[in-house]
């Protein structure tokens, strides 16, 4: 960019994922100084970290400009990520692992990218120094992704990601959705661009996880489909389940009921009757579902606005 | 020159917010890659306004454009401060910018209308007459439509129809998109997903007098139609949507019981059926009576819970429709004066 713009990097501290502290933030703060760009740190405690709040402090008594929020229990990475862009002053919020992901000299690339054309620029590891069995990992969950959403990033577990800052005045993070603000960003019409980085070959974390992150993976990629999808239209999703549910519990009821009274089968005897009763209950139960989602976007349709203005003249 | 019922015009100057312009009226108009259509439109708005002694603006709802549709209504908002343009950041659809364009106007009576010159603006006079004569919503039916038959006369003449006997608001035209509405009402309608085609009914939920005149309709001169047959099963299942809504929304839990006693009903019958069972032959163990009776009776539980569950949205949510009842609401013998629109 033209103007050299105020960076402000926010640093999340969370699930105990960290490299040595002073070390990464000499590594980030020399890879933005080499640019002569300027910037502020803002690192986000989520939670109890004594030891960390302690070298921060030390590095604050030593002239950095670091500045640290500190929660008073876990939180999770998206409440810590939306305090730190929150309470950032610069034009540009850089976020940052607090652990080696990529290169250090290979930050700039995404705060160089942004420019009139893009209003996002996310990180993707490559080349990467992992393991094939962790590649093919991330391969599987964004192939999963791509499958249902049609979204095209191929990393979203990068967390290094350039973002101007009116995309975090309009878009909200919760829960696990931190990973996917590239996707969140996108839908609400931002402009969002995914460029190489070097991965670091500190960049390490266990091979195989425990299945409990591999469920939660999968779990998120529904919430995205949903948010993403069937939140404005709940019925649409739940109607279209509850019907075929409901169209298949009829048919069998009606086979049965032939079979009753033009075959002498006698019903009151077959379990299989069960099956269409079932069947028909859960229709039911998803169509009042549906509906229960439709009253309550009816009820609050005045305060979510669908849209996103990008500029009003007079 | 047009006069306004005395009720409802002027409005009264404390009921507007005081740092915004006003305007009389507010022309809203959804624009999808019009490029060509634009000056044209803008040409004959401005035409029409000219003969009406009226403060008037002009939104133009930029919709995400690929083409140079911002650009040029920029340059025509340069020289004209009534034009209002809002630019959407990517494409969401007729809807939202219909409601983004009500959102923003600053007009006492909003008219809308399509962008690609198949509506005429000359008709706008007619539907001032409209209001002045006390009516809250005029909607236009356009008068030798110059569509195809088979994919556009036809289907539409089925779905309204339709929504007329399931809404109780018989429109025969929902299709068209000009239409003329007092800003206190339709500012408190929702207005999401494709529901543009439903305001009538939705307005009537609040007592908005709806009325109907004939307007004249042209064949698309430049670009492509945008809307096909494809949109059948979504207007259906909004149609449903929107009945239910209008229907039940204030008692729900009504409802849900009423259909809970359905479920509760049949779980007796198989109970009994059950029992019977039993009692003629004790010694042969009977599950399928008794089970289907569970899962009728669970079925009951579950909507019954689903009402209590509708109740406390409806409860906790913002819109109500005893809010509603407050716009229309005419009121006589008081001390203070009740300003319309409340």
């Amino acid at each position: 960019m033209a103007d050299r713009p105020f960076i402000s990097a926010v640093i999340p501290i969370t699930d105990g994922r960290y490299d040595g502290i002073e070390e990464v933030y000499y590594a980030y703060k020399k890879a933005l100084n080499d640019q002569s760009l300027d910037s502020e740190f803002i690192y986000v405690l989520d939670g109890a970290y004594p030891e960390i709040f302690a070298q921060l402090k030390a590095l604050r008594e030593n002239g950095e400009d670091v500045k640290i929020i500190k929660f008073a229990q876990w939180f999770g990475e998206s409440a810590a990520l939306s305090m730190g862009f929150e309470n950032a002053s610069g034009e540009i919020l850089l976020s940052l692992p607090a652990y080696y992901q990529v290169e250090p000299e290979e930050l700039v690339k995404v705060i160089e990218a942004l420019d009139e054309n893009s209003d996002m620029i996310i990180g993707r590891r490559n080349p990467r120094s992992d393991s094939i069995v962790k590649r093919a990992q991330t391969w599987t969950f964004h192939f999963l992704l791509r499958l249902l959403t049609q979204f095209p990033f191929r990393d979203l577990g990068c967390s290094v990601r350039a973002i101007k800052k009116k995309v975090m005045e309009e878009v909200q993070i919760y829960g696990d959705l931190h990973r996917f603000l590239p996707v969140l960003a996108y839908r609400q019409g931002f402009r969002v661009k995914e460029i190489e980085l070097k991965q670091s070959r500190k960049n390490s974390s266990p091979v195989i996880y425990a299945p409990g992150i591999y469920l939660r993976r999968l779990l998120d990629i529904l919430t995205v489909l949903f948010v993403v999808k069937f939140t404005k239209k709940p019925l649409r999703f739940f109607g279209l389940l509850g019907t075929t549910l409901f169209g298949i519990g009829a048919l069998t009821g009606l086979a049965l009921l032939v079979q009753r009274v033009f075959f002498h089968m006698a019903l009151a005897d077959r379990p299989i009757i069960l099956v269409p009763a079932l069947l028909l209950t859960l229709g039911v139960q998803f169509f009042a579902i549906g509906l229960i989602g439709e009253i309550l976007i009816f009820t609050h349709a005045n305060q979510m606005k669908e849209y996103t203005v990008e500029e009003i003249v007079n | 020159m047009v006069t306004f019922a005395p009720s409802a015009w002027p409005p009264a100057p404390s009921s507007l917010e005081a740092a915004e312009p006003r305007f009389d009226i507010s022309i809203v108009v959804p624009m999808y890659n019009e490029e060509e259509s634009i000056e044209p439109m803008y040409r004959a708005i401005t035409g029409t306004l000219a003969s009406i002694n009226l403060k008037a603006e002009i939104i133009f709802v930029d919709d995400g454009s690929k083409d140079n549709t911002f650009k040029r209504a920029k340059e025509l908002a340069a020289q004209d401060d009534r034009l209002r343009v809002i630019k959407f950041r990517k494409n969401y659809g007729q809807t939202p910018a219909m409601a983004a364009g009500i959102d923003h106007a600053r007009g006492e009576v909003l008219i809308t209308m399509d962008g690609d010159l198949q509506n005429d603006p000359r008709d706008i006079q007619a539907f001032l007459e409209q209001i002045a004569l006390g009516y809250d919503i005029v909607c236009g039916i356009r008068q030798k439509r110059q569509d195809k038959l088979i994919s556009r006369k036809i289907p539409s003449k089925i779905a309204n129809w339709l929504i007329g006997k399931v809404t109780g608001v018989p429109i025969k035209d929902n299709g068209c998109s000009l239409k003329a509405y007092r800003a206190v009402l339709i500012k408190k309608v929702p207005l999401y997903s494709e529901m543009h085609r439903f305001i009538p009914a939705m307005a009537s939920l609040a007592g908005a007098q709806v009325t109907q005149i004939p307007v004249r309709h042209h064949a698309r001169q430049f670009g492509q139609s945008k809307y096909g047959l494809s949109r059948t099963y979504r207007v259906l299942l909004d149609l449903l949507t929107i009945k239910t809504i209008v229907a039940y929304v204030a008692r729900p839990l009504y409802w849900f019981s009423l259909m809970s006693l359905l479920a509760f009903g049949l779980s007796a019958l198989a109970f009994f059926a059950g029992v019977v069972e039993l009692w003629q032959d004790p010694s042969h163990p009977k599950v399928v009576m008794l089970g289907l009776s569970q899962i009728f009776a669970m079925l009951g539980i579950s909507l019954v819970f689903s009402g209590v569950l509708c109740e406390m949205i409806y409860k906790f949510g913002d819109l109500k429709i005893e809010a509603l009842s407050k716009i229309r609401a005419q009121r006589f013998g008081f001390d203070k004066e009740v300003k319309h629109g409340g």
